[in-house]
């Protein structure tokens, strides 16, 4: 391979990584920007989509078939699914909490995360399960670079989320109140917002991207585990970190950095592929201590 | 008054329970200790299965010595600090003996507090070389260790032809000792590692890995972990066009291998210690462990069911349950003809003949290949 084609080949890499990296840290960063929440248990909900998708998708494939006409039905449907799930979680576990100190509802997150953890590892008896899906490794050459349809479909399918996800808050009467909470809640409650309901979307449009990201993720890797959640969770809440912790762009702008950073951070002499963990926490420290707002964040000042 | 009632329940029902215990004293407790959870849960089970399989059979002859045999599982996890804790728990049901290890790393740790409890172990199937020094005397390794599956890994490379290779393991006890001799091995031969790498257990992505494997022009590459992960990257070497050989070593012998990474599995390679399938002498076992649990007997059960088999006998021979009494015995064993062939002990309690095989994926299912 030239140094073109690794050029290339990274490219690719960072970009598919980047986009699950982005979904999920999309999920990050609107929760906190609404209330203030880092929400820990963001990673199980991708890896308890992941696991929904799979069984709906052995539902559909009964009669569309395992390729793309089934995927898409059963990833429409476990994300309306656990988006509702994210609408329960939120109003079982967090609203109660909203007046309490953020420690107590950071709490709250983790004991989510555990519960969804471990009601997952109890149903599945703590198995890999196999993502049997009808597609080939069919594709085109780039040089030396070999690039399949399935990567094309997934980058393409999570630069439309996106792009309907920045509509949706840019244009819509839905997404301006989304943006006037996160300035500031009390106001808007007095102007006639209504606070819960909008807070409830939040996370209903969270958790639908976990679940596009976990399924796209089973699909893609072919196998699923009640432990995928954890190293994408932390990846994507420092994707949304050094993208700006509540700014949307932020998120889908960190994600792809993030990708693209692991990939290539690999390719350094002396530094094997084992390192690109390091490499990703590494850069989270560096941009906390030289730019703590992220990327694309607004300095914020904090009202005593 | 309602209080000192319902007081008075709870001692009732420790005291009929106290009773109920010493009733059964004379029963002989063996500690199972495999992975029941996480990623490596399907091997544990088959084995669990297997050893209880064993000890039906055993109780249905009258048991040992006379004594009936029960068992009681600790989970290991494949995690060192779970092991740690299973092992305790184990200790602390005061078991007779312990038969199990499937991880070599979790195993690690636990031989020191079974060696001061003085508690035999038959270690079924981990079998890296670093238990060797850590082996406190009480462990009896029944697997083939590292040592021989090198042996056979190079001489395959080496009649495939091939010059360059990339090792990749996961950094824990079992695949980076193999890892490394493998390495060792095939410089001393005079030919090429040109990748050595590792990936973090449970990561999903290994593009970049596949990357450097690629540009480094490796002929072959030689996985030496565990089947969940290593499907992963043999879908994704294959996604990207890889076209040399690859190979995977004895932790990936699960058809789950195929299971995920579907097609791309084709004419991969495995090392393994013979499992069921190929040993004549384990037709009846497979046959009974299929009509017991409604599924295949997976790669680890015949040395599992073996261990219990041998812990038996061991104890038959020591005429007692004295720990002490099992362990001499153990270690005299000469020629303990279980269904994975005959058991003789190196003065390292390791097993004196490698019974490694080298199979080939086609269809969707493994072959044996030579």
């Amino acid at each position: 391979m030239s140094t073109l084609d690794i050029i290339l080949q990274q490219l690719t890499n960072g970009l598919i990584l980047g986009s699950f990296y982005s979904l999920v840290a999309l999920g990050y960063t609107m929760v906190y920007g609404v209330i203030k929440l880092l929400n820990f248990a963001h990673g199980d909900i991708y890896m308890a989509g992941a696991f929904i998708g799979f069984t709906l998708l052995s539902f559909f494939a009964g009669t569309l078939g395992n390729g793309w006409l089934g995927i898409l039905p059963a990833m429409v449907t476990a994300m309306i699914a656990v988006g509702l799930l994210g609408v329960l979680i939120q109003r079982v576990a967090y609203r109660p909490m909203l007046q309490a100190p953020r420690l107590s509802i950071l709490i709250t997150a983790l004991a989510v995360s555990m519960i969804l953890y471990n009601a997952v590892m109890a149903i599945t008896d703590g198995e890999y399960k196999a993502f049997t899906v009808g597609l080939g490794f069919e594709g085109f050459n780039l040089g030396e670079v070999y690039i399949t349809h399935t990567q094309i479909i997934l980058v393409v399918s999570t630069a439309i989320l996106m792009i309907g996800l920045y509509l949706f808050v840019g244009k819509t009467m839905y997404g301006k109140a989304m943006r006037a909470i996160s300035i500031d809640k009390d106001a808007c409650r007095l102007m006639g917002i209504n606070v819960n309901k909008i807070i409830a979307l939040t996370f209903f449009i969270g958790s639908s991207l976990a679940t596009a990201a976990g399924v796209m993720a089973g699909v893609y890797y072919g196998s699923i585990h009640f432990f995928m959640g954890f190293v994408i969770g932390l990846k994507a809440f420092t994707a949304a970190v050094i993208g700006g912790i509540g700014s949307i762009p932020g998120a889908m702008l960190g994600g792809l950095v993030l990708g693209l950073l692991e990939a290539f951070g690999t390719q350094i002499p002396f530094i094997g592929s084992e390192w690109k963990d390091v490499f990703a926490f590494g850069i989270l420290i560096l941009l906390l201590v030289f730019k703590p707002t992220g990327i694309l964040g607004r300095t914020e000042i904090e009202r005593m | 008054m309602k209080r000192r009632l319902s007081l008075f329940a709870v001692f009732a029902v420790i005291g009929v329970f106290l009773i109920g215990q010493t009733c059964f004293a004379a029963d002989l407790k063996v500690g199972i200790m495999v992975p029941v959870t996480g990623s490596e849960a399907t091997y544990g089970k088959d084995m669990e299965n297997a050893i209880n399989l064993a000890v039906d059979e055993i109780n249905a002859r009258g048991g040992i010595l006379g004594m009936n045999v029960t068992t009681t599982t600790g989970d290991a996890a494949c995690d060192p600090q779970q092991a740690t804790a299973a092992a305790t728990k184990l200790v602390s049901e005061d078991v007779v003996a312990v038969v199990g290890g499937y991880c070599s790393g979790a195993t690690l740790p636990t031989l020191k507090i079974y060696g001061d409890a003085g508690i035999p172990i038959v270690i079924a199937a981990a079998n890296s070389t670093k238990l060797i020094a850590a082996n406190p005397g009480i462990g009896f390794q029944i697997n083939s260790t590292g040592f021989d599956q090198t042996a056979t890994a190079v001489s395959l490379f080496k009649d495939k032809k091939i010059k360059t290779l990339a090792i990749v393991h996961q950094g824990d006890g079992y695949s980076e000792d193999l890892a490394k001799l493998t390495k060792e091995n095939w410089t001393k031969m005079g030919n090429e590692v040109v990748a050595y790498e590792v990936v973090n257990k449970g990561e999903q992505d290994h593009s970049s890995l596949v990357t450097r494997i690629k540009s480094k022009n490796a002929d072959a590459v030689f996985w030496t972990a565990y089947y969940a992960d290593g499907a992963l990257l043999i879908k994704q070497l294959r996604q990207a066009g890889y076209k040399g050989m690859i190979a995977v070593g004895d932790g990936s012998n699960s058809p789950k291998l195929m299971e995920i990474a579907g097609k791309a599995a084709e004419g991969v390679f495995c090392f393994s210690n013979p499992t069921v399938e190929y040993l004549p002498a384990a037709k009846a076992f497979a046959e009974k462990y299929k009509k017991n649990f409604n599924q295949d007997p997976g790669p680890y059960s015949a040395l599992a069911y073996d261990g219990m088999n041998l812990l038996a006998d061991a104890i038959e021979r020591a005429g007692s349950a004295d720990r002490q009494a099992i362990i001499k015995a153990l270690g005299e064993t000469k020629g303990y003809e279980g269904i994975a062939g005959p058991i003789f002990f190196t003065p390292q309690n390791t097993l004196a003949r490698s019974n490694f095989v080298v199979l080939i994926a086609k269809g969707n299912k493994w072959d044996l290949y030579r």
